[in-house]
């Protein structure tokens, strides 16, 4: 999430993968702390805690000089959230169990899972993205068809899918949204984590029938709430998973800071500067946290709309606001919160606009009434709303 | 303290204090409990000083005695209302303390400041201090931060506890000192200690200093809080707080005098406790979590190993109870949670896992991220295993206490029924008048809550609308009462305490399965006032703030609102200024909510819910208006079924958002488009609507009158009267008085009636009664036409006389112009003035009455009106046939028809027998109001009644099934693609690439596939199965009816098997009567109360195939019963792969009747809802059948 490691950025390239971003801090922690590690992890479990959650800003020192490596180095906090839950992550990871992330979206649960999977094993690569058009070959292994009929079935032609990738080096694989997929697709997930092998019938009679996992290999898989009922998992599924329930940002100071960063460096990435005030930003956070809890920071309650609004979706409108702001200048960018917020409310349900005039009508209005000029700008502006 | 200390040196000073030898505590604190002994022997304690007030040092003996077992609890009340209560478990330090002293024949002295001090002010609940971190902590926050970072982490806990396994007492001693320290001196740095603890350790110095007398050694068994006051030096450093005289000599209980000085102020008790009162979430003060684990880690007493076991039992224990609840948890998920548990405490650096971990591990292995199904049933079974239900005991020969002779007490104080004078007594009584009534009221209702069975109210009716202030009781002291006082004095020793725990627990244990209902909160918010508990009726307040807004029903938003208000203006006695006022927020709040909810109203058909909606309307625009409003009435305006259209239409006019032509012109367009049955129906109730909301608007503005005066004057004779019926049961609505007002507008606006009231001499009248006379006689020489006898006093309406209405209601329908005059028209619609009318007009009028009668409300009871019931003089039809005959020769077939149907609906069954089964056009209307009768018929009635019924479901069946058939034919074969997905189609992808073909160096043939084919999934059609759920409660019937009829449709089809459950409180599978709608119907019986999770319960039970199951629920979702239930349901129903649906209405337009809120939890729930029209629902199903999206 915060860009460490800028250096080894390359230029053309829009994200990097976690593993690369952070590649000297991992270095690091794998010299720092020597300590005993389950088996196919680069790092001790306190190490990738420390990874995940950062060290407080206290430099960690080596004990012996390296050639490569910093002598001192303060490790930098990126996901925002409970330490306990980082900790009962790793914990699951050691004993080799899947670990299953659930939450609201926009928690930051691909993220953590990235994250997690970079510390544990050097490559969040391993990962099969959850589509409803997601098939079995995703999780199992595929053909090289004209192989296939070339050859016949032959280890050569078999291609092997990230999972039994991972289950061949032992390290770690990534399902992200896994109910996305059908039932029958996720439930081949099944039989690899209990078994811990994976049989090829077509290959039967030779060595390469069976697959066993190297030590090491687990899966993280990412569900999101709101897809509940779309394809919900089998119990069997679920019994092989331990779950965490990833919440979001509880704490209103840290996803403003947290806004601000990522959209000043979306912004910066547009070639622009971004110049919204902070106030609109306190405005944007309070709105998005008061819809997404149902409850406003004063205690009011509001009537949750159905959509989605996660703080990645704050971070989409701050950035539109900056952008906006440096290329079409016109007037306040407090003017356009209204009509983003629209746009994100109104997706799907009528009556989710319903909701954002209900939201106006209570906590906008009596924080208006309470002689805030921003929110009573806000309030003045409900006409846009219509 | 005034230099920042080291800590070290400050913690040394306080571990080294010889006087006295202190012991930092928490009251609940099993690591340190089970230290406790091997401390004392070390310090070699010869006095033991514990924190309790001095008031219960002659408890202390009976405390420790050996038949004593824990938990028990100490409470003293001080006469004017404080309170303390000190619970004692076997992992308390303190009775550790007092056991230990018992063994070893050592003294116990109680330090604390007596109850009845006034330095105790009246704050606050006594045992806070120690546990409760403070505002900003920075020695707290650093401890926290060594700690897990989890959120609500307990200091304490993180500290003391999980570190204390394999730890040697005294370095337990110095953990638990430096917490205490820590968390003082945070206290003081950020706004200083309460007065109240400053002069409690001044008092506990003193106390020590005493006992201290003679060099005996003092072991002081104190808060770990109050450590730092009562070490050595330490009052020299701590400024002297003031003190008042006479203290020092009441804290002498180191005499062993063992009697408090004032006995008569404050009254002890020592009575058993129980476990599950002990855990801190039963809302008891001074509590703990999970007493039985609190238990087990004592009786490990510090012994990592048997911890470990511990934790084990615990994890296996648990999975026992979510086995037993029907949940998968096996002996591979206890493994793997013990591992957690253990791996968690290894990665912390703890000896062995701690209740957090173990937590932790339980909730992420076995709770599977769901808060509700799965993780309720595991909150349950935590409960069950980690709470426990053990009741504690007093030793034999402990002298009697607590709430038996309390209540004794305050009974012979308000002179009310007693042990002395036990006979039955009725009492009237009138609280808010006498004070005396109304602590007897208060002490009545307060045993009532407490199930003593000693007072039972008496109903009164209150006069008028106004809801009765006055009360009546029926009181006696029955033999049962004691005994019963007894079984409640485990909740409380005064009969404000026992209620309040009561109502506590009852609240806790309904609201166990779920989030606690609306009906529960309020019936708690107002049991809580009634018994005059302050403490209570502001947390339920808080509670109802919660809960009601997120789901409450109209309904219940109303009653609410009610009850609010009561509590507002003080009628009930618990009430604070600050209760009062929150009572006013939240009625705002509320009001705010059902703003939310009116969507959810669209498809009522219940005048009182049109009334609410108006009167909600009212409230809210009264409030404020808000966009929200504005944009749910227009809605309704739209959308919404034809009374609530007229009625949202009103409320807009009302609330200036429309103005009153709209109306006038919306209203004459309904007028006109009544031309079909159907219409003239929708017509009657948007007209009920309208005048529900906006009666007195068309007497005041003219814009809303004048379109609807001039559509009722210009309609031919023959429209009008078609479509008279209609109006007229449209404008019953309103009372006889609103009528006479309207007419009296009316007629003044049309100017056509000789004004009587006029306040002319007799003499003047009479000459102009001669003129008309005269113009009459001229008149007539002219134009001779034959004229009725009696039309009513003849003046501009006389220029057009009115012949008779033709009686085969034919009336000639060329002629355009009006014939019957606007005044008499609106007689006739308005059904008042009826001897006004003319003889043939009368007799529609007549007709009319014997429906409609003459209204309800005021001025109906009022003696001198005229036009009663059957118009006057007439008297009313004799039976049935002849209204009908009558109808018909009036109105023609169509009309009676409705009529008679609007006549059925109203319950008058004997109508039912002149409708012609052959010839009546069925509708869902009709059918629900037969249906509604049906119920209350003998066989033999019911009989006649059955041909009429099967034509109507036949009818409407076979037009059902026309349109629904097609929706479900058609299935989806494997096609051929591109995509790599389903199976590879070998023979295609041959095909397609034997372009590809090469000869290989061996000669044979070699088949490159550069473009394989595959076939898509192909779904097999198989046994499907479809349960409809179906509510039968009060306010569903078009809805029943439409679901039997789309069940037997459905029942049809080959590959589906239909399953009927129809549901109020109760479950009845009429699976077998599908096939026949006709009995179906006939066997259901509306009414009752909604239990969903019931009626889905049971649909489980049918299910086999999930992923080839639907269950479709037909219901408005106003469940009666804990929400939680319902919801795990659903989830449940959902996870296994079900496919559901929730329909809020199943009717032909789809236009819903539900709760919003609730119907909003089911959706995030996984189960859709909506309003479905019986053609949608069988799209629905055959897109499930042919898998087209799941």
């Amino acid at each position: 999430m915060t860009p460490t490691d800028t250096a080894t950025a390359l230029p053309h390239r829009q994200t990097l993968p976690a593993e690369e971003r952070h590649a000297t801090e991992l270095a690091f922690l794998a010299a720092y702390d020597d300590g005993p590690r389950p088996p196919g992890w680069l790092l001790t479990p306190r190490s990738v805690i420390t990874f995940v959650c950062g060290s407080a800003g206290e430099p960690l020192k080596l004990a012996k000089p390296h050639e490569t490596l910093p002598r001192e180095l303060v490790v930098a906090p990126k996901f925002v959230g409970e330490r306990a839950l980082v900790e009962r992550c790793v914990v699951t990871l050691a004993g080799e169990r899947g670990l299953l992330l659930v939450g609201e979206p926009g928690t930051a649960k691909s993220m953590l899972s990235e994250l997690l999977a970079a510390a544990v094993c050097g490559t969040s690569a391993l990962t099969v993205q959850g589509t409803a058009g997601t098939t079995e070959d995703a999780l199992r292994y595929g053909w090289n068809y004209a192989l296939l009929l070339a050859q016949g079935p032959t280890p050569q032609a078999l291609v092997d899918s990230p999972v039994l990738a991972a289950m061949r080096s032992g390290r770690v694989a990534r399902v992200e949204e896994i109910t996305r997929c059908l039932p029958e697709v996720q439930d081949a997930l099944v039989s690899i984590l209990s078994d811990r092998r994976m049989s090829v019938p077509e290959l039967s009679g030779t060595d390469d029938a069976q697959v066993a996992a190297a030590s090491g290999f687990t899966v993280i898989a990412t569900a999101n709430l709101r897809d509940r009922g779309v394809s919900e998992m089998s119990a069997a599924l679920k019994r092989r998973f331990n779950f965490e329930t990833v919440h979001p940002i509880a704490d209103v100071d840290a996803e403003t800071a947290l806004v601000k960063r990522q959209a000043v460096a979306a912004v910066e990435r547009a070639g622009a500067a971004f110049d919204v005030d902070d106030a609109v930003l306190d405005v944007l956070v309070t709105v998005f946290r008061d819809l997404r809890a149902g409850r406003s920071a004063e205690g009011w309650d509001v009537e949750r709309p159905g959509t989605v609004m996660s703080t990645a979706e704050a971070v989409q409108v701050a950035v539109s606001l900056g952008v906006a702001t440096a290329y079409l200048p016109a007037g306040d960018p407090l003017d356009l919160v209204p009509g983003h917020l629209l746009g994100v409310v109104r997706k799907d349900d009528p009556t989710d606009h319903a909701r954002l005039l209900g939201y106006w009508d209570g906590p906008v209005r009596r924080r208006a009434e309470d002689g805030s000029a921003t929110w009573r700008r806000l309030w003045d502006l409900r006409e846009n709303l219509r | 303290m005034t230099l920042a200390q080291d800590p070290r040196a400050a913690l040394d000073a306080l571990a080294d204090s010889v006087v006295p030898y202190l012991l930092g505590v928490r009251h609940h604190s099993p690591a340190l409990a089970a230290a406790v002994p091997a401390l004392l022997d070390a310090a070699g304690a010869e006095v033991v000083c514990v924190e309790l007030p001095a008031d219960f040092q002659p408890w202390l003996t009976h405390l420790g005695a050996p038949g004593t077992l824990a938990p028990v609890a100490l409470a003293g009340a001080v006469e004017g209302g404080r309170l303390g209560f000190y619970p004692f478990a076997d992992f308390s330090p303190e009775l550790a303390a007092v056991r230990w002293a018992r063994e070893r024949g050592v003294e116990v002295v109680c330090c604390d400041l007596p109850m009845a001090d006034a330095r105790w002010h009246t704050e606050g609940d006594v045992r806070a201090e120690a546990v409760g971190p403070p505002a900003s902590a920075s020695f707290a926050q650093a401890l926290t931060a060594a700690g897990t970072g989890r959120a609500g982490d307990d200091l304490w806990d993180r500290s003391v506890e999980v570190l204390a396994p394999g730890c040697t007492p005294e370095s337990l001693r110095r953990a638990a000192l430096s917490v205490g320290w820590a968390l003082r001196q945070d206290s003081e740095s950020s706004g200083g200690v309460p007065a109240v603890d400053l002069a409690r350790e001044a008092h506990m110095r003193e106390t020590i200093a005493l006992a201290a007398a003679g060099g005996r050694r003092v072991a002081a068994v104190v808060g770990a809080f109050h450590a730092p006051a009562l070490a050595e030096g330490a009052a020299l450093r701590e400024r002297e707080p003031e003190r008042a005289d006479g203290a020092g000599v009441r804290g002498t209980p180191a005499t062993g005098s063992g009697l408090p000085a004032e006995p008569s102020l404050v009254v002890t008790s020592l009575v058993p406790y129980a476990f599950d009162l002990l855990d801190s979430r039963s809302g008891y003060p001074a509590g703990i979590r999970d007493p039985r684990w609190q238990q087990a880690v004592f009786s490990a007493a510090g012994d990592p190993d048997l911890l470990y076991d511990a934790a084990a039992r615990a994890i296996t224990g648990v999975c026992r109870e979510l086995r037993a609840a029907g949940h998968t948890a096996g002996t591979g998920e206890a493994r793997e949670t013990l591992r957690v548990a253990g791996d968690l405490a290894r990665l912390r650096g703890l000896p062995a896992p701690g209740r957090g971990e173990m937590l932790e591990a339980l909730t992420s292995v076995m709770g599977q991220g769901e808060p509700l199904g799965r993780g309720r049933a595991l909150a349950r079974a935590l409960e069950v295993v980690l709470v426990g239900t053990e009741r504690g005991r007093v030793a034999p020969g402990t002298p009697r206490s607590g709430l038996g002779p309390s209540v004794e007490a305050e009974l012979a104080a308000l002179r009310l029924p007693g042990p002395d004078d036990p006979a039955r007594r009725e009492l009237r009584l009138d609280p808010l008048r006498s004070v005396l009534d109304n602590r007897r009221e208060i002490l009545l209702r307060r045993l009532d809550v407490c199930g003593v069975g000693y007072g039972e109210p008496v109903e009164v009716a209150g006069t008028g609308d106004a809801a009765a202030l006055t009360t009546r009781w029926r009181a006696a002291w029955v033999p049962s009462v004691p005994v019963r006082l007894d079984l409640a004095g485990v909740r409380g020793v005064t009969a404000a305490l026992a209620a309040e725990g009561t109502l506590r627990e009852t609240f806790r244990r309904e609201s166990a399965e779920g989030a606690p209902t609306c009906a529960l909160v309020l019936t708690g918010l107002r049991d809580a006032a009634r018994c005059d508990l302050p403490d209570l009726v502001a947390q339920r307040l808080a509670e109802a703030a919660e809960v009601l807004p997120a789901s409450a029903t109209l309904p219940e938003i109303l009653t609410g609102l009610d009850l609010l208000e009561a509590l507002r203006r003080g009628h009930l006695p618990g009430t604070t200024p600050g209760t009062r006022r929150a009572a006013g927020v939240l009625a705002a709040d509320l009001l705010e909510s059902a703003v939310g909810s009116l969507p959810g109203l669209a498809g009522s058909d219940d005048p009182e819910e049109v009334a609410a909606l108006v009167a909600l309307a009212a409230r809210a625009g009264e409030h404020r208006l808000g966009l929200r409003m504005d944009e749910a009435l227009s809605g309704l305006a739209h959308t919404g079924s034809p009374l609530v259209q007229g009625a949202a239409l009103a409320c807009r006019v009302l609330l200036d958002l429309d103005g009153a032509d709209t109306l006038g012109a919306r209203a004459a367009g309904w007028i006109d488009a009544a031309t079909g049955p159907d219409a003239r129906h929708a017509l009657a109730r948007r007209l009920a609507g309208l005048l529900t909301g906006a009666a007195p608007l068309l007497q005041s503005a003219s814009t809303a009158l004048d379109p609807l005066l001039d559509r009722v004057d210009s309609l031919a004779d023959q429209a009008f009267l078609e479509r008279l019926p209609a109006l007229r049961g449209g404008f019953d609505t309103l009372s006889p008085a609103g009528r006479d007002r309207l007419l009296h507008t009316v007629t003044e606006r049309l100017g056509d009636r000789l004004d009587l009231a006029l306040a002319a001499s007799p003499e003047l009248l009479a000459l102009w009664a001669a003129a008309d006379e005269a113009g009459r006689t001229a008149v007539e020489a002219l134009w001779p036409t034959p004229r009725t006898a009696d039309l009513p006093a003849p003046t501009t309406a006389g220029v057009r006389p009115v012949p008779a209405p033709d009686p085969s209601g034919a009336a000639e329908p060329a002629d355009a112009v009006p014939r019957i005059p606007p005044t008499d028209r609106w007689r006739l619609l308005l059904g008042s003035q009826s001897d006004k009318l003319p003889a043939g007009a009368r007799r529609y009028a007549h007709a009319l009455d014997e429906l409609y009668g003459t209204g309800r409300g005021e001025g109906s009871s009022d003696p001198g009106r005229d036009g009663g019931r059957g118009g006057g003089q007439d008297a009313s039809f004799p039976t049935a046939r002849e209204w009908a005959e009558e109808l018909q020769a009036l109105f023609g077939a169509e009309v009676r028809e409705e009529v008679l149907a609007r006549a059925a609906d109203q319950g008058r069954g004997d109508v039912l027998a002149e409708l012609d089964p052959a010839a009546v056009r069925p509708s869902v209307d009709l059918l629900t109001s037969v249906l509604s009768l049906a119920g209350g018929m003998p066989e033999q009635q019911l009989a006649r009644l059955r041909p009429l019924v099967r034509r109507l479901v036949d009818e409407l069946a076979k037009e059902l099934a026309t349109r629904v058939r097609p929706a479900l034919t058609g299935l989806a074969t494997p096609r051929p693609t591109r995509r790599p997905g389903g199976r590879i189609d070998l023979p295609r992808t041959l095909r397609a690439n034997l372009a590809h073909a090469r000869r290989g160096a061996d000669g044979s043939t070699l088949v490159v596939p550069e473009r394989p084919v595959f076939s898509t999934r192909s779904r097999k059609e198989a046994d499907w199965r479809l349960i409809l759920v179906v509510d039968v409660s009060g306010s569903m019937e078009a809805s029943v009816v439409w679901s039997a009829l789309t069940a037997a449709v459905l029942g049809g089809v080959p590959t589906l098997s239909t399953h009927f459950l129809a549901f109020s409180t109760d479950v009845i599978d009429l699976t077998d009567r599908v096939d026949d709608p006709l009995s179906l119907l006939l066997e259901v019986r509306v009414g009752g109360g909604t239990h969903i999770a019931a009626g889905l319960a049971h649909a489980r039970s049918l299910v086999t195939v999930p992923s080839r199951t639907l269950v479709v629920v037909v219901s408005d979702f106003e469940e009666g019963y804990p929400l939680g239930g319902l919801l795990g349901e659903v989830r449940t129903l959902a996870g296994s792969g079900v496919h559901l649906m929730g329909c809020a209405a199943l009717d032909d337009t789809g236009t819903p009747r539900y709760s919003v809120p609730v119907a909003r939890q089911l959706v995030a729930a996984g189960m859709p809802v909506a309003a479905l029209s019986p053609l949608a629902l069988a799209r629905w199903v055959g897109e499930r059948l042919r898998g087209e999206s799941r």
